[in-house]
């Protein structure tokens, strides 16, 4: 659960965004100049986070008070060498900020830390990562914990969706583009798994309003409402300019679902509505025609 | 032997209506509190607690029972009750500090002989770590209920005596007393009896959480929970009594309170209690039920909606707001106008910076964009959905104790929601 240690009335100082090249760094730096935040943007041409003088690098470039997001992650995290390369660095991050300057550190973690049967996911449910991408952000989590003892916020978004996302991975993004090729959509299984897709803009948002806040704790982002990936499919395929078939295949892995509880979000950000999932697809359908 | 004459130190819910309950018998009674204030308006016969027929009661018995503020009036007792209601806190934890300055006090002014009985709820092992004799002491499973206080001290279905050694007879004045009312008595240790309290709402959070569990399915898959549960009350294992009806997660704070002990103990001796856990975060998600569903049907698409609540409560025929649900769902509006109403219960106990109180069931729910019923009051059922729907603004009633009929509802133009079934929407049941 999230708890604001400022009324978001008071204008927001300086925010730094690690990994703002990246599809939601960036997507957050876009949030915070519409937003008129003063905000420093550092993408890996900026500082890379596995050079042995990052941390010292890191800490020059923030001043007291500031706020840091940091969103850098080589991720998915596929093996155990870039498991230990995201961990060096979150351990950059822990010394850069030990000198306890900052106001405030969010950190863009993921659902992968949560159990695979925990339904329906609350923040306060069981963290048993079952994926090397899963541990990477509980470790990561635990290391930000320990190094960084004011105001922490830890985010955990679903699956994202958006025009913008390099990542092609099996979800809206990947059927979106297969579908405005006219190239079929196959399945896993026949697309049974029910997940919850969460806009970009909509992270991006949950971050304003989380610095705003000055919160600390832990929120998840997604919309509480899951759906199967065949009928993510057919939404897609709906928007679609050209037909695209869904295709179905032998199944390999049993059935799991992902649903949330989005209680504590309701409670923290009462006022912020996500985007439902079949107005978000007829954005990214406009924004990538 | 004469009827023993009974004290009552602590005059909160629990003592002063096992008191009134016990000189309904016949017994002349004795009640202590150190809050002089509150002595003297019970004396005066305003009660500070609201319960189904007590004032009554109250008034059939002012012969027998006297009120005082002086610990050294229960000199007069043959056995001392210590019935003050335990305060917890947040997380269900009970605040032993006043209880335990109590008995200090009842110890120091009990006769010679007198017997002492704990009859609050305690943690196992408390009792027997008191400072009098195992003969002189006791504890006694209180099982009162909100709402239904006179019904349950004034007719037991047992009582439940926690002892040194359970096999030796009560004591005279003790046995006499227990024996006015009639039911049976079963001695144990005070371990057990400590503990039987617990267990007893542990089975009663297991029965509930499991129908909240599956009124949450029906909700989602068609069903409606209202229709099961009478098959499975005629179930002889389960039983016509059984806690079935869903609900907004805990409240009133027993049942949190023997959660949080049976926690801490299992953690202590390392008993594998994961049950516990899970009724736990059940309850806790059933209490924001309200607020989800008003997020999604009205507070996501109207920014300045103006919400109906009736009820305050944490259930009907109880003034206390303990773990409230209403309170709860209130605390999580803060954005929105809320019009309140309890028959008993002030809008005052609600702290919210766009609530105000109504005169009427009524008068709350005029303009409002929704109404929540968050305490199933009898005096909420004389509701007519028509009058809701031409004094509301807007259509959605949350009603999760089912005050009203949901077809009625709905045939009214209004769109109903409740626990244990999916919605009864007006336009669906046209096109019914």
């Amino acid at each position: 659960m999230l708890e604001h240690t400022a009324t978001g009335t008071e204008p927001l100082g300086g925010v730094v965004v690690v990994g703002a090249g990246g599809f939601v760094g960036n997507a957050i730096c876009t949030r915070l100049a519409a937003e008129k935040v003063p905000h420093l943007a550092l993408t890996r041409k900026d500082i890379d986070l596995l050079e042995p003088e990052a941390a010292t690098k890191l800490q020059r470039m923030l001043r007291p008070g500031d706020a840091l997001v940091f969103v850098s992650a080589l991720a998915p995290t596929r093996n155990n060498s870039m498991l230990i390369d995201n961990l060096r660095m979150a351990e950059t991050i822990c010394a850069a900020v030990a000198a306890g300057q900052l106001a405030q550190l969010v950190y863009i973690s993921s659902d992968a830390v949560y159990a695979d049967d925990a339904n329906p996911v609350t923040e306060r449910s069981c963290q048993q990562p079952s994926s090397l991408h899963g541990v990477m952000h509980l470790a990561r989590e635990v290391m930000l914990q320990t190094a960084f003892k004011l105001p922490l916020a830890i985010l955990r978004p679903t699956l994202i969706y958006g025009a913008r996302d390099p990542h092609n991975g099996y979800g809206p993004n990947r059927f979106r583009r297969l579908a405005a090729k006219g190239e079929a959509i196959t399945l896993f299984g026949e697309g049974e798994e029910m997940r919850d897709h969460v806009h970009i803009d909509d992270v991006a948002m949950l971050v304003s309003a989380v610095l705003h806040r000055r919160s600390h704790g832990a929120l998840n982002i997604a919309t509480g409402n899951s759906f199967s990936f065949r009928r993510v499919a057919e939404m897609v395929v709906a928007l679609a300019p050209q037909a695209a078939e869904i295709r179905g295949t032998p199944r390999q892995n049993p059935i799991t679902h992902r649903h949330f509880d989005i209680t504590d979000c309701i409670k923290a950000f009462p006022q912020f509505h996500y985007v439902p999932l079949s107005e978000g697809l007829v954005h990214v359908a406009k924004e990538s025609a | 032997m004469s009827a023993p004459v009974v004290g009552f130190a602590g005059l909160t819910h629990l003592g002063l209506v096992s008191a009134i309950a016990v000189a309904s018998k016949g017994f002349r009674v004795i009640g202590y509190d150190a809050d002089a204030a509150r002595v003297h308006d019970i004396a005066a016969g305003q009660l500070p607690v609201v319960e189904p027929d007590l004032d009554e009661l109250a008034r059939g018995v002012a012969g027998r029972i006297t009120f005082t503020s002086q610990p050294g009036d229960l000199a007069a007792c043959d056995l001392v009750y210590i019935s003050t209601d335990v305060a917890t806190d947040a997380r269900g934890e009970s605040d032993l500090s006043a209880i335990s300055a109590l008995i200090t006090d009842v110890i120091a002014a009990l006769a010679a002989p007198a017997l002492m009985v704990v009859l609050c709820q305690v943690p196992p092992g408390f009792t027997r770590r008191l400072p009098l004799p195992p003969e002189r002491l006791f504890y006694q499973v209180e099982t009162l209920v909100f709402g239904r206080a006179v019904e349950r001290a004034t007719r037991p279905e047992r009582y439940m005596v926690g002892c040194a050694d359970p096999a030796k007879p009560l004591p005279k004045p003790f046995a006499t007393l227990l024996g006015a009312f009639g039911c049976p008595i079963l001695p144990m240790r005070y371990e057990s009896a400590e503990l039987a309290k617990i267990a007893i709402n542990c089975c009663l959070v297991a029965s509930v959480t499991v129908a909240n569990t599956l009124a949450g399915l029906s909700e989602r898959i068609g069903a409606d929970w209202s229709e099961i549960m009478p098959a499975l009350k005629l179930d002889a294992r389960i039983g016509r009594h059984a806690y079935l009806a869903p609900g907004l997660g805990l409240a009133g704070g027993n049942l949190e309170r023997d959660l949080a002990t049976i926690t801490r103990l299992a953690a202590a001796t390392g008993c594998e209690a994961s049950i516990i856990a899970a009724c736990i975060a059940n309850s806790q998600h059933g209490r924001d039920w309200a607020v989800r569903v008003l997020h999604s049907e009205v507070l996501s698409r109207n920014a300045d909606a103006l919400i109906g609540i009736l009820g305050l409560a944490y259930k009907e025929n109880t003034h206390s707001t303990k773990n409230s649900p209403s309170l709860a769902l209130i605390s999580a509006l803060a954005p929105w106008r809320l019009k309140l109403y309890d028959p008993v219960v002030p809008a005052s106990a609600a702290t919210h910076p766009r609530a105000e109180g109504a005169s009427s069931a009524l008068a709350a729910v005029k303009g409002a964009d929704a109404l929540a019923i968050m305490t199933p009051w009898p005096a909420f059922r004389d509701l007519k959905p028509a009058d809701l729907a031409r004094a509301m603004a807007g259509r959605t009633v949350l009603d999760p104790y089912r005050v009203l009929d949901a077809r009625d509802v709905a045939a009214a133009g209004l769109d109903y929601f409740t626990l244990g079934a999916p919605p009864y929407r007006a336009k669906e049941l046209l096109h019914a």
